[in-house]
């Protein structure tokens, strides 16, 4: 696979995805063939995207988002969304976007916890 | 279309490449913090900017977008406006395409417009087949 667009962090069974650049089109596609190899690759049952450092999520972003979630849901796996900032929030609530099976957590942990629920 | 003086305007963007979507994008969250809208305010009028900048792109290739920072209405509040312009395909039912959940492209939610009407306090679209696509959106700054 080509160089990884995102480096991320296997923490027990999961897969932890920490966003920390700029969220182009292009990268957010690369980074969606990334998660779904790393799955397959790692043996991995969930995955954590935090996107705490990301400021702007829009219409788009959010339909690659969870679609990501749904592919990774036919591989058995439940993505998780942590530190989603309040005015990103309050942003997609406000054009009535619904992140479509994505489960979302206020914290690192608390995806934790939830994945650990679900298993 | 619209007659458009870019000297009217603090920023002249023009999106021709993916890679200009987040550039303008970036743009707007700056000039909207310079103009001291509240965290809200200014991740509202990026993600707006952002979906403005892309349906350029996707549907139309190439035009511009021009931000400028003025004041509105008898109070003269502190307003930034936005306007995106392309010379693209124009679209047939605009009444749909701005009501939400309407999409031509495959993968896509089709709440752009309808997500930026709701964002902003003001919205116009002016659009023809075959000439191409305006849109106009403005917010004001609340005192906070
Ligand atoms: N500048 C434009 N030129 C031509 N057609 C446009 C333009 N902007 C929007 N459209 C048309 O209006 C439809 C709705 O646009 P809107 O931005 O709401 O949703 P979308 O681009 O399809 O999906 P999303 O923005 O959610 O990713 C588009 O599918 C497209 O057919
Ligand atoms: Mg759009």
């Amino acid at each position: 696979m080509k160089s990884k667009v995102v480096p991320t962090i296997k923490l027990y069974d999961y897969l932890l995805v920490p966003i920390q650049i700029e969220l182009d089109d292009n990268t957010v596609e690369r980074l969606q063939m990334q998660i779904l190899h790393e799955i397959h690759e790692n043996d991995v049952r969930g995955i954590i995207i935090d996107v705490s450092m990301v400021d702007v999520i829009d219409s788009y972003i959010s339909f690659v988002l969870s679609e990501t979630a749904g592919m990774a849901k036919a591989m058995g796996c439940h993505t998780v969304i942590c530190g989603i900032q309040p005015q990103v929030a309050l942003t997609l609530a406000q054009m009535g976007i619904r992140l479509k099976d994505i489960i979302t957590a206020r914290s690192l942990e608390d995806a934790i916890d939830i994945l650990d629920e679900l298993d | 279309m619209i007659e458009v003086n870019p000297q009217d305007y603090d920023i002249v963007l023009k999106i021709k490449d993916e890679s200009d979507i987040a550039v303008s994008r970036q743009m707007a969250k700056n000039f909207a913090q310079k103009m001291n809208f509240s965290l809200a305010d200014v991740t509202k009028i990026a993600t707006a900017v952002s979906e403005l900048a892309r349906n350029i792109y996707r549907y139309a290739k190439e035009g511009y977008i021009y931000i400028r920072e003025k004041e509105a209405g008898p109070e003269k509040a502190i307003t930034i406006e936005i306007l995106a312009c392309d010379e693209g395909p124009g679209i047939e039912n605009v009444e749909l395409a701005v009501s939400g959940g309407y999409t031509t492209s495959e993968r896509s939610l089709g709440l752009g417009l309808a997500g930026i009407r709701r964002l902003m306090d003001s919205f116009h679209i002016e659009s023809e087949v075959g000439k191409g696509t305006a849109v106009i959106v403005e917010k004001r700054r609340h005192a906070y």
